[in-house]
């Protein structure tokens, strides 16, 4: 069954939110659309995670993945930061 | 939106308990029930939090009002304090910044101060003078015509203000009304719902529109106005400029509502309850049918002809619009994804549909609701209808009713505030004929249902 095999509990692998093309900072997407904070507001739950992909021209979900995920800097320095500490940490 | 700007803004990441302290939704729970909580407290220590609830009262001359605000001004002061304090505590924690909300909502809160006091004046409905539309208008009328610095919106946060409202609105009503008629409230609200949806989802099909923007536009005329619409989007994943076309619809739509649903509930004389059902059925935002309830609801006792209290208009709103159209946005976000992603065929992405969502995109705030409406029960369970009016009422009800209207003036006030028209998208031909037909589908279905179906149900709805 095609719909049951698109049903996922968890997402596993690269997901938008640590993509660099992806940006969902709430007070960001207020300003990007204006009138969104009239009757609703980038701080909702309703929003969720969702946000900016400049590379395909979409607004989607945070969980959301595809073909063309590109890390985000802070995320590969966070992760170069944790490899140079346990490399000096085996010293 | 540039390259640049992506990379110059911070990337927000919320995941699990941090949900619990960056988004609006769950401070109106935590703040609605802790004045819940600290007025129960005061009310067991024999006091009340009515000292700090301050409101105006009636008044019919100048000498009455001033001497109000000459007795009471330390009071007020403190109130604004009050808020002050506890909103930006709240507004540092979604990471915005309190040294611009904090004189934007002074502002707020002296305009809020002058349109409540307005509302009180003995004369305020013989020139039709209705708190809510004069809040909306005056805003409409200050971000249109005069025009204010962008750095004010800080504090114009209309949906946080009126998820408080709402919260601080169910510890004022029984929670055995909510088992009785929120059964009906969800009938009624799904069959407009996916009436409506239908039809404009087919109507933009029919005009050549792309699926996503078809569900992104149904799900905003049917569900919950730019909520839906927002969330739907992210969950069809639509083309970026999607979003603002819903949002100009609604927004256009959902101000022309505030202004007809009443002028028409009160020309045909309807009961506040019904009425109330009716709106909420067929607006679009919680706030923009909150102003158009309250307005109605204001009508009852000063109008002839128009029968019921002012408590039923915004409970029997409530009920249709909360229970029965906002806690289903997961839902729909959830099959609208799922159908995006097997029938519509997308190749942008490749991820699955999850889940979760259904649970991450829940208007929190309405759990705040419920759990203030069973606290309140059991509190005022067991006291007699004397006790009620003599003790409870004015000791514990009435300063949240009080703190509750502050809340939703903030936000009437806002909504003007924030619109400014000539800043919205511009929809196109296409879009704004799918909608509108949405609406007047909707409006006629919501009257039938309202008035003709459900209409004995609404009007005998027992608030106390």
């Amino acid at each position: 069954m095609k719909i049951f095999n698109s049903i996922q509990l968890n997402s596993s692998g690269p997901s938008c939110k640590n993509c660099v093309n992806f940006q969902n900072d709430p007070a960001f997407i207020e300003t990007s659309y204006p009138g969104l904070n009239v009757m609703s507001s980038g701080y909702a739950s309703a929003r969720d995670q969702d946000g900016f992909c400049s590379y395909n021209q979409l607004y989607l979900s945070a969980k959301d993945s595809c073909d063309h995920f590109a890390k985000n800097k802070s995320e590969i320095k966070q992760k170069e930061g944790r490899n140079f500490q346990i490399s000096f940490e085996s010293l | 939106m540039t390259t640049n700007k992506t990379e110059l803004t911070e990337k927000k990441e919320t995941s699990g308990w941090q949900e619990f302290w960056s988004k609006e939704d769950w401070w109106a729970v935590w703040l609605g029930l802790g004045i819940v909580i600290l007025a129960y407290g005061f009310y067991l220590a024999g006091s009340s939090i009515s000292w700090i609830a301050v409101a105006p009262t009636k008044w019919s001359t100048w000498s009455e009002l001033t001497k109000q605000f000459s007795t009471n001004g330390f009071r007020y002061l403190s109130l604004l304090g009050a808020f002050l304090i506890v909103f930006s505590i709240v507004i540092s924690f979604i990471g915005q910044k309190p040294k611009k909300f904090i004189p934007s909502f002074i502002f707020v809160f002296i305009l809020s101060t002058i349109l409540y006091t307005l509302g009180n004046w003995d004369q305020a409905s013989r020139y039709n003078l209705e708190p809510p539309l004069v809040a909306l208008l005056l805003g409409l009328i200050i971000s249109n015509v005069i025009g204010l610095p962008r750095w004010l919106d800080a504090g114009f946060r209309v949906e946080f203000y009126i998820k408080l409202g709402i919260v601080l609105l169910g510890a004022t009503l029984p929670f055995t009304l909510i088992i009785w008629a929120g059964p009906v409230a969800i009938l009624q609200a799904s069959i407009v719902s996916l009436v409506t949806f239908l039809v404009i989802f087919f109507t933009a099909r029919k005009l050549g529109l792309d699926h996503r923007l078809a569900a992104v536009l149904g799900a905003g005329g049917a569900v919950c106005g730019v909520s839906a619409s927002i969330a739907v989007a992210g969950a069809v994943r639509a083309k970026k400029e999607h979003p603002p076309i819903a949002i100009s619809l609604v927004v256009f739509w959902a101000i022309i509502l505030i202004f007809a649903l009443p002028l028409v509930s009160r020309t045909l004389h309807l009961p506040t309850g019904v009425a109330g059902a009716w709106i909420g059925t067929s607006e679009f935002a919680d706030a923009a049918g909150l102003a158009a309830a309250q307005s109605y609801g204001g009508l009852a006792g000063s109008h002839l002809g128009i029968s019921g209290t002012a408590d039923q208009a915004l409970a029997s709103y409530t009920l249709i619009k909360v229970i029965g159209r906002d806690i289903w946005i997961g839902i729909w976000s959830f099959i609208l994804a799922l159908i995006a992603v097997t029938v519509w065929e997308r190749k942008e992405t490749n991820s699955k549909v999850q889940v979760g969502q259904i649970w991450w995109r829940f208007p929190k705030f309405v759990i705040g609701f419920l759990i203030a409406s069973v606290l309140t029960t059991l509190i005022v369970h067991g006291n007699t209808l004397v006790d009620y009016n003599k003790l409870v009422k004015p000791a514990l009800i009435t300063p949240i009713t009080s703190l509750r209207t502050w809340a939703f003036t903030f936000s009437f006030l806002s909504i003007g505030l924030t619109t400014r028209f000539r800043e919205l998208a511009n929809a196109g031909l296409k879009p704004f004929i799918a909608f509108t037909v949405g609406v007047i589908v909707n409006v006629i279905l919501g009257y039938i249902l309202s008035v003709l179906i459900f209409g004995h149900y609404w009007s005998t709805l027992v608030t106390h």
